[in-house]
């Protein structure tokens, strides 16, 4: 036995070096070629001839590749966005969630742009934003989600205010099949989906996607209301009732030039807590319906000059039962559309220098206004109208001019006009620079304006004895300027430092009125300044497709000299990949949040800042690359944490956010 | 009048130089400390590395002399390298690779260019006085060889991104065709996910032809994929360069570095020597090796021209 091992040491001693010697020797070889290609990568030659150098947009931006996604385990939109430097979200006491962007955060969230695949989602004109259907959105079929903090009105106009997020779904190639996901978690949670897609010989192609997500909602307790606190006979203390239900069809077909896309949504929801202050039974109720249609054409008028000419069609439609007292229910509804059309010419004076021009127009219409109420949801009555049916009629202009003067710096100045018919012109330019001062470390500097156009609502709000419209409100406007140094110090190691000061003007505010209690006004400012640090590094070698990341901002936004209440002063992000091998990887984040103070008379001791550990299992490619699936629990360590109450519902006390939570995903491709 | 007189007398100073390098020089314009400019994208890259060394080896041995920039090396590139070309003004600058030949056909005028290590020149705009020697083998050449060993192989499938290979795909549909070969192309951009469109192609194909693409290879994991789609599918795939044997290519004919370097060399002369060389030209490799992987071939039972494996250099069996 002692000679055996003797001997099989020995074959190992002699035979491992050579052995080790020719892995070595070939992966060396491998390395070698790859960095090859990684050189030749690094000057990119477009069939138009332009030289695009990477990494030289003046823009602040996050992307999260379809890859990123699946491995943080995100169940929907709001799971991938609150990663994002800048970014946190929390919930409201009607259901839908509020997306703060650089210390900044309204109810409705409408100085945030959301569009997918380019097309802009603010579809509700009576109360703007786009958070109304697209907060939870699933994503599944998504295949990047990218967000660009900072103002964005000289190339999008309308409410590009604070930033834009730009959502890319799979498109035929991508698909090239069908592919199949479900997933089941916490609180009743399901998902499903179904993708087809296919880019036929032709020139055709067609992807389309269905999805169905349901939840019962995380049950936070509430333990009080308006009425509770004074004795009265009350639901309180009781539990939220955010159920959501939805489905959607999106389609995207294209034949040679042409395409033709669009997705139609339909969500029912109950709510968090209830549109007044007492805390509403099941009988509250939101239906959205949204869709858009698209039908677009590139022209390629010569190699260096193409025009992109769209038209289109958003509908969005609102019909919401809400509790306002025990015994009186009110049911609203509107119906919005928006059509309109873009051309847009693309111009590469040379291989360094292109510009693009355009030109918007569009009809919006609001109007099948519903207003009832009454004790019975089932039967309610006619009242007075609150909102006016209303026209506007927009165009726009816009021109953007980027130049590379030298290799290693990029000069981009833009700008766009606006004319509304209700509230007359706005004139936002852009203009920065993205300048390589030493090689892989460079200098960005930006500053841009962007407005937030006034909503219906807002202008035509009537009889209603506690808030009223205001017909001479003028857009938001905001003032930003940011700098930046980007550095990339060793292969696979990317940092950013973003310094940002904004100035927002003329916000739209309730003001104290002689007819109501409230009027919309253009009152007050609010200056918002910060630093955002990022970093991650991707490692290489045999942990290919590990990376760690994180983020960090301090921020401080100023009203009246007082930072804003309900906005934390820091916000980290911390993550960490780690493939085990090439189908199984594992995921960590960390979210620390600062306690955020309350509004000026609001006694209640600030709301304590919490620290959030996710973790997920992954496994990819599986089965013949046909099978992924993914384990993800939330709030790990069950942290007890809450979102802040307005100091409107401050005998709520606060809303206690999800515990832990389990999430499990299974994807299949055929 | 103070300025005038200090023109006049430099343009006289100038002058006289150029009448005495007449005298001096005349033989061999580039023959002199400096007149071979040699821009690098990057030295610590093998390639680039193999193919500049050999390439002064042999201007060594013609008693020519020569300048080295490496851009990587250079904080600020263009700007250094401008003040170069005029403060030394070079009588031929050859580049290795895509950076430093964009680079310096933009700052050096009327200059003699040579390039080398370039992925699919064709992509670029190649001025007068512009030769080149090509990264590719030539396909005519590729897909004959390709024949004479897999004499059943029809249809073969390329993955490419339109940024970097449009041109080299477009020209190898063309050559095949009247070898009786189907090149069944995807496009992919590198955002786009590259399983999706293996999935799609390898059913329709014999054999994948992995091209020396940037935007196809973008990393370790990518090239992996490829690999795992094809032995899913039990496809074999050919290379371009035999650092993919060990991933489980059939095949590969890999261009010679050195030899690349010496034509370069060659071509490099050949321009200064005569000042009526044709410009535009550019070689394609002269020197290969072949490799086999008999492993892959055993087991994926792929029928093989015996008579072919004379033309092999080199055969790699399982136990490597």
């Amino acid at each position: 036995m002692n000679n055996y091992l003797i001997a099989l040491l020995a074959i190992v001693f002699v035979l491992s070096p050579d052995v080790y010697a020719d892995n070595v020797a070939e992966k060396n070889s491998l390395e070698k070629e790859l960095a090859y290609l990684a050189a030749e990568r690094k000057m990119l030659v477009t069939a138009s001839k332009m030289e695009e150098h990477v990494d030289k947009t003046i823009a602040t931006n996050t992307v999260f590749t379809q890859d990123d996604i699946q491995h943080i385990g995100a169940r929907n939109l709001i799971d991938v966005l609150r990663l994002v430097p800048g970014i946190g979200i929390t919930q409201t006491q009607t259901g839908w969630r509020e997306i703060e962007v650089r210390g900044v955060k309204t109810f409705l969230s409408e100085k945030v742009l959301i569009m997918l695949n380019g097309h802009p989602l603010d579809h509700n004109l009576q109360n703007a934003g786009s958070i109304w259907v697209y907060d939870d959105l699933p994503v599944d079929t998504i295949k990047r989600v990218e967000v660009v903090r900072g103002p964005g009105s000289a190339l999008y106009g309308a409410n590009a205010f604070l930033a834009v997020i730009n959502i890319i779904t799979q498109n035929a190639k991508d698909l090239n099949g069908l592919h199949t996901s479900a997933g089941w978690g916490s609180f009743d949670t399901q998902q499903y989906r179904a993708s087809w897609g296919k880019h036929f010989d032709n020139s055709a192609e067609a992807a389309l996607h269905f999805n169905f997500t349901d939840t019962n909602g995380i049950n936070s307790p509430i333990k009080a209301d308006s009425l509770s606190v004074q004795g009265l006979n009350s639901n309180a203390p009781g539990k939220s009732q955010l159920t959501e239900g939805r489905y959607d069809l999106e389609w995207n077909l294209g034949y040679k030039d042409f395409k033709f896309d669009g997705r139609y949504i339909n969500k029912k929801a109950g709510t968090f807590f209830g549109a007044a202050t007492i805390l509403s039974d099941d009988k509250t109720r939101q239906d959205y319906n949204d869709y858009f249609l698209r039908l677009s054409r590139n022209w390629k008028v010569q190699d260096n000059f193409t025009i992109d000419t769209q038209v289109y069609h958003d509908f969005y439609k609102a019909d919401n039962i809400w509790q306002f007292t025990p015994s009186y229910f009110a049911r609203t509804g509107f119906q919005d559309t928006r059509t309109g059309g873009e051309v847009q010419a693309n111009y590469h004076i040379s291989d360094t220098h292109a510009v693009i021009g355009g030109f918007s127009f569009s009809k919006e219409q609001q109007g099948n206004i519903l207003d009832l109420g009454g004790k019975d949801p089932q039967h309610l009555l006619p009242v007075p109208l609150l909102t006016a049916e209303k026209i506007r009629k927009r165009w726009g202009l816009y021109i953007e001019d980027v130049w590379d003067p030298l290799k290693n710096l990029r000069l981009t100045v833009g700008a766009r006009y606006d004319r509304y018919n209700d509230f007359g012109g706005t004139f936002n330019p852009r203009m920065g620079f993205n300048w390589e001062f030493i090689k892989d470390y460079s200098l960005k500097f930006s500053y841009g304006t962007a407005y937030r156009a006034p909503a219906f609502g807002e202008l035509a709000l009537i009889n209603n004895p506690v808030l009223l419209g205001n017909p001479t409100l003028k857009p938001e406007e905001v003032k930003t300027f940011e700098a930046g140094i980007i550095a990339r110090p060793v292969m696979g190691l990317a940092a950013q430092a973003t310094y940002y000061h904004s100035a927002i003007n003329q916000i739209i505010s309730r003001d104290p009125c002689q007819a109501a209690i409230s009027c919309y006004g253009n009152s007050g400012s609010v200056v918002a300044e910060g630093i955002e640090l990022e970093m991650r590094y991707d490692f290489g070698g045999n942990l290919q497709g590990s990376y760690i990341s994180a983020n960090n901002v301090l921020q401080h936004s100023v009203q009246l000299g007082r930072q804003l209440a309900d906005v934390p002063r820091h916000r980290t992000n911390l993550t960490a990949s780690w493939a085990f091998d090439r189908t199984w990887s594992s995921f960590a984040h960390v979210l620390i949040k600062d306690g955020t103070l309350r509004d000026l008379g609001d006694t209640r001791l600030d709301v304590p800042g919490y620290a959030l550990f996710d973790v997920g299992l992954l496994g990819k490619n599986m089965f013949g690359k046909k099978v992924d699936i993914s384990f993800n629990v939330y709030n790990l360590l069950d942290k007890r944490y809450y979102d802040p109450a307005p100091s409107s519902l401050n005998f709520v006390g606060d809303y206690q956010m999800a515990g832990r939570a389990f999430f499990g995903h299974i994807s299949l491709k055929f | 009048m103070i300025g005038v007189q200090t023109i006049s007398a430099h343009l006289k100073k100038m002058y006289f130089c150029k009448v005495l390098s007449l005298f001096f020089f005349c033989g061999a314009a580039f023959a002199q400390t400096g007149k071979v400019l040699i821009v690098n994208t990057d030295n610590s890259v093998f390639r680039y590395e193999k193919i500049a060394t050999e390439f002064k080896n042999a201007l060594q041995l013609n008693a020519y002399k020569w300048t080295e920039f490496d851009l990587e090396r250079h904080i600020n590139d263009e700007e250094e390298l401008k003040r170069l070309i005029q403060e030394d003004p070079p009588g031929l600058v050859f580049c290795l690779g895509s950076e430093a030949f964009l680079l310096a056909d933009k700052l050096a005028h009327n200059k003699k260019m040579l390039f080398s290590g370039v992925i699919n020149w064709q992509r670029l705009a190649i001025g007068e006085k512009t030769n080149g020697v090509a990264n590719e083998l030539s396909p005519m050449h590729e897909l004959s060889l390709l024949h004479y060993f897999f004499p059943s192989i029809k249809n073969i499938g390329v993955v490419y991104s339109e940024s970097f290979s449009l041109e080299y795909v477009e020209n190898l549909k063309k050559t095949a065709l009247p070898l009786g070969i189907n090149v069944i192309s995807r496009s992919n951009n590198g955002q786009d996910d590259i399983n999706a469109v293996l999935t799609d192609l390898m059913p329709k194909i014999d054999m994948f032809w992995l091209i020396a693409d940037p935007g196809v290879i973008s990393g370790l994991g990518t090239m992996q994929q490829i690999f795992d789609t094809a032995k899913q599918y039990k496809k074999p795939v050919y290379a371009y360069s035999d650092v993919f044997i060990g991933q489980g290519a059939v095949l590969s004919i890999s261009v010679d570095l050195a030899t690349i370097g010496r034509q370069a060399a060659g071509l490099a002369i050949k321009m200064d020597m005569d000042d009526k060389a044709p410009s535009g030209v550019v070689q394609t490799p002269v020197g290969s090796t072949i490799t086999l992987n008999k492993c892959v071939l055993d087991m994926l039972k792929l029928k093989f021209n015996p008579d072919a494996l004379d033309s092999v250099n080199d055969i790699v069996g399982c136990g490597k």
